[in-house]
């Protein structure tokens, strides 16, 4: 069938998978298009009510989880928001058009309110329905905590000393939930990276076997449910935590069962707006309307169905064929540059000529910071590297070099948002501020950078490789040279561009950089926190995505110790002004312009998706900015 | 014949136990936490890591991890268990083995129904211009890399001409996908394309030879006709060598599989094995590895069985 037939016509985790997975170039788009003025994909036509949607999960990527208490390995964009977010929903919704907000319109509670200085926290449920009929309660946002309590070490998105660690108790009083922490927590970094964890589960799951009644652990007091922890160990103690146990053993061993996931139960009681009718085990899917969802925006096509695809041009054929309604465009068969406008405007190039007449193609930033770090404990370089690297000036000197807007143009084909520091500036958001949306603080400049060095004590070769003539001024012994190895991840074209255009323009100025190629877990294993080791530079292609963490605070990056911070990057003030947008009420500018001066890892431009949607599917914009769809905005014109 | 056989079962039992051995050790090459990191991703901590280690066995010396995964094997069959499809290895492969039996097995039916009557063309029609056309023909074939030609027959056939699918079936059964022509012919006629090219040319120079043996000779003077000559005296026996190329060519055409199904997004053991690889799940990559190993060392043993059955003057001792 033809395309637009309106039938057949079609937490982020790994910042590698960013790249690939449609559903993260989805999410990824602010909204621009090439389809009309503006940016805007809208085209006069009749909507229509059905209608099934064909969209693409992206390559390397399928549903292969459907439990939403998910650990690492189960935690990906393609899994939650691509699949379980949109049966189960979250407890709060991020995203909110093209800016990454929470959204509360579409949120299971009301916005939560603070108290007694950012220690309590009230949380009032809406009226929203289980598909079983059951009403989305308290009690159901407690099942979720009590299985956090017990099974922590389990949940992707625990770490030490946040939830539910620093939790002191939780109440609840008909539809309101009261919790009460250990100590004072930033407003904004509780709801954006702590409560965005939380999906309340039904009182179906609370079984151990298929049919049961419920067990102890959904209804169960928050406080009722003790546990014993013991270094990296967690014991339930109480019967309910043993409960929960026994709950999470059955649920995920369900979860393991992937071609039971469309006629399972378990699976079947949702609610957000879509269920599952069909599932293989490649992860190819069609869901269906939830006619009992109780949200804002009801589902208009009659079902939309997921496919995996294994290559960029497998999809491309797809989208060339017409059997996609939304897929992505490769790098490969970009043929017009984006133009930009200001930092974050993007207007996509003219559409390839395969799929113009059918398709609208958009683009837009991530809600990332892209960066490889560089090791501050390295002893590479005759035991100098990690010295080196703490010299501010050097890491100036070096983040001086990187043309972000000319490798955007000329490697990205435009399709690219510079990182100028910590908090992402694109898609244009509420949480960077005035100072660090101005701009670069280290723009392109030769000059500048051979100055830096030279007045730091260094002999500049061009084309060489300098080396420290005064060690008072370097901050190393006479006679180092800048050399260094960067290893980058293999088998981007766009990734070993990128490395050797900035690989020669570090050679303008005498810095010598070795680069080598690993696969993406092969770098990501290197560059680990290290008192002493060897690697020095290491860029695994994608820096952070912040999700679920939404709120871009820098505790899991820069903070001293933190189990992120690969380059082992320390300074106390960085700390303090980390903690102030934690547990204090500082804001992130602070934070954010300081880390932009000081370079703790180097910032890279991103390389967006672009992203093919059939003219006569409406709805898919504006996309939602933090990776989640909402194809209950999606119908078919005529 | 026992004997023969015997060995041969023992030496495949080598050859497979060696390659297992070598990829188990190639995979292990990986820095110490690639593994965890390709399953938990870059936010796994320390803590993270560890356990996954420990519940994979990762922590233990290679010669322990090896044994285990070997005992595994012989015992219950169990290959491991693919972090990336959250499912164990064999059951995957259990899957997606009749898939690609499916795909191999159309492609060389198809591939020897056509290399045959080709190879015997030319040389009825011996250097003349279809022995030469043909020729040329079958060099570009010979020549064409299969992922290239896939792709051209997806924009020609799939694409400008909407005559086939774009992919191949993706149905769950094999039922599925043989109901489904639209979609398995793309990529059983690339697949077989380039083994048709090898083919004819041996079935040519196989025929040319058989045609010089004593025994056509003395048909001929016997009065045989030309077409008899041909059919039952000359083919037969050029046939014999075409059996040893197709086990053989196993190998190849399982290796060719792997490129058609990527490019076909075909889901068996080609497309699986290339998405263990390129994700890093080195667990699936070990069992597909292992899976290869067996049907190619299992395809050679049946090819050299077969050529003593189909010629009396072969015998093993």
């Amino acid at each position: 069938m033809s395309v637009g037939s309106g039938k057949r016509s079609a937490r982020g985790l790994a910042a590698l998978g960013a790249l690939a997975i449609v559903v993260l170039a989805l999410a990824a788009c602010g909204g621009s298009g090439s389809g009309g003025p503006n940016g805007n994909t809208t085209s006069s036509g009749t909507a229509v009510k059905g209608g099934t949607a064909y969209i693409s999960e992206g390559t390397q990527a399928t549903v292969n989880w459907i439990f939403p208490f998910a650990s690492l390995q189960d935690f990906s964009t393609t899994n939650f928001q691509g699949f379980m977010n949109l049966m189960y929903r979250p407890l709060y919704w991020f995203g909110k058009g093209a800016t990454p907000d929470i959204n509360y319109s579409l949120s299971l509670a009301n916005p939560p309110k603070y108290s007694n200085g950012g220690k309590t926290i009230t949380i009032t449920m809406k009226p929203y329905k289980w598909s079983n009929g059951e009403t989305v309660t308290a009690q159901d946002v407690i099942f979720w905590m009590n299985m956090l309590k017990v099974e922590k070490l389990n949940w992707a998105g625990y770490a030490a000393g946040t939830i539910p660690d620093d939790i002191s108790t939780i109440t609840t009083s008909g539809n309101t939930i009261t919790i009460k922490l250990n100590t004072n927590a930033n407003s904004n970094w509780y709801t954006y990276n702590e409560l965005s964890q939380i999906t309340p589960m039904p009182m179906a799951w609370d079984v151990t076997s298929a049919g049961q009644s419920p067990q102890a652990c959904g209804k169960a007091d928050y406080q009722s449910v003790t546990v014993k922890t013991s270094g990296s160990t967690v014991t339930p103690v109480s019967a309910a935590a043993q409960s929960c146990a026994a709950v999470y053993t059955y649920l995920t061993g369900q979860a393991k069962k992937l071609s039971s996931y469309a006629t399972n139960p378990l699976w079947q009681v949702v609610d957000g707006p879509w269920r599952l009718s069909q599932f293989d085990t490649s992860g190819r899917l069609t869901m269906v309307p939830n006619p009992k969802y109780s949200g804002p925006v009801k589902p208009k096509l009659a079902k939309f169905v997921e496919l995996p695809f294994t290559s960029d041009s497998a999809e491309f054929n797809a989208l060339a064929a017409g059997k996609l309604d939304v897929g992505g465009l490769p790098a490969s068969e970009i043929t017009s540059n984006a133009t930009t406008s200001g930092t974050c405007g993007l207007k996509p190039g003219a559409n390839n000529v395969r799929l113009s007449s059918n398709f609208n193609l958009v683009t837009g930033g991530t809600w990332q910071a892209n960066y490889f770090p560089l090791n501050f404990n390295s002893n590479g370089d005759g035991g100098q590297a990690g010295k080196i690297f703490k010299q501010l000036y050097f890491r100036q000197a070096f983040q001086t070099l990187v043309d972000q807007p000319a490798l955007i143009q000329h490697v990205f084909k435009g399709y690219g948002v510079p990182t100028y520091g910590p908090v992402p500036v694109c898609p244009t958001n509420n949480f960077a501020s005035a100072e660090e949306s101005l701009g670069n603080p280290y723009t392109y400049n030769v000059a500048k950078a051979k100055q830096l060095l030279q007045s730091n004590g260094w002999t500049i070769k061009p084309g060489g490789t300098d080396t420290c003539s005064n060690a008072a001024k370097c901050g190393v012994p006479a006679g180092t040279p800048l050399s260094f190895n960067l290893q980058y991840v293999s088998g981007s074209p766009t990734e070993d561009q990128l490395m050797q255009a900035e690989k020669s323009s570090w050679a303008q100025v005498g810095i010598h950089i070795t680069t080598t190629t690993g696969t993406f877990d092969t770098v990501l294993s290197n560059a680990v926190p290290c008192k002493a080791c060897s690697w020095e530079f290491a860029n695994w292609g994608g820096g952070w995505i912040f999700a679920p963490d939404y709120y871009p605070s820098g505790e899991d990056l820069f903070q001293t110790g933190a189990s992120s911070n690969s380059g082992s990057y320390s300074d106390p003030k960085m700390d303090s002004l980390i903690k102030g947008t934690t547990v204090g009420n500082a804001s992130l500018s602070q934070y954010e312009v300081y880390g932009a001066k000081e370079i703790p890892v180097i910032w890279q431009p991103i390389e967006l998706g672009a992203t093919e949607i059939n003219k006569k599917l409406q709805g898919v914009t504006p996309l939602n900015a933090l990776t989640n769809i909402n194809p209950e905005n999606w119908y078919f014109t005529k | 014949m026992t004997g023969y056989l015997i060995r041969r079962v023992g030496q495949a039992i080598l050859v497979v136990f060696g390659v297992v051995l070598l990829t188990f050790l190639l995979s292990h090459l990986y820095p110490a936490n690639a593994a965890a990191r390709a399953a938990l991703g870059p936010k796994a901590n320390a803590q993270q890591i560890a356990q996954f280690n420990h519940e994979n066995h990762y922590d233990l010396p290679i010669y322990h991890q090896f044994w285990i995964y070997a005992w595994n094997i012989v015992r219950h069959g169990y290959l491991g268990y693919s972090y990336k499809y959250n499912q164990s290895v064999r059951s995957l492969i259990d899957e997606r083995i009749p898939k690609t039996l499916v795909l191999i097995g159309l492609s060389t039916v198809f591939a020897l129904l056509v290399a045959i009557p080709l190879g015997i063309l030319q040389v009825v029609r011996r250097n003349k211009i279809e022995d030469y056309t043909l020729t040329a023909v079958s060099f570009v074939g010979y020549a064409m890399p299969a992922f290239l030609l896939g792709e051209l027959l997806i924009l020609w056939f799939a694409i400008d001409l909407h005559v086939f699918e774009f992919e191949a079936p993706q149905s769950n059964s094999t039922w599925g996908i043989l109901a489904d022509p639209r979609g398995w012919i793309l990529p059983v006629f690339s697949l077989s394309a380039i083994t048709i090219a090898g083919f004819s040319r041996y079935m040519r120079s196989s025929m040319m030879e058989a045609l010089t043996e004593d025994y056509v000779r003395t048909a001929r003077a016997k009065g045989a006709s030309a077409s008899r000559v041909l059919f039952r005296h000359a083919l037969r026996n050029a046939l014999i060598p075409i059996i040893t190329l197709l086990g053989l060519t196993l190998p190849a055409i399982v290796g060719g599989a792997i490129i058609t199904e990527t490019v076909f997004n075909y889901p068996g053991m080609g497309l699986l094995t290339t998405n263990a690889a390129t994700q890093n799940d080195v667990p699936l990559l070990i069992g597909t590895t292992f899976i290869a190993a067996i049907a190619t060392v299992v395809g050679n043993l049946v090819a050299d069985l077969l050529y003593a059955v189909v010629d009396p003057r072969v015998r093993y001792a």
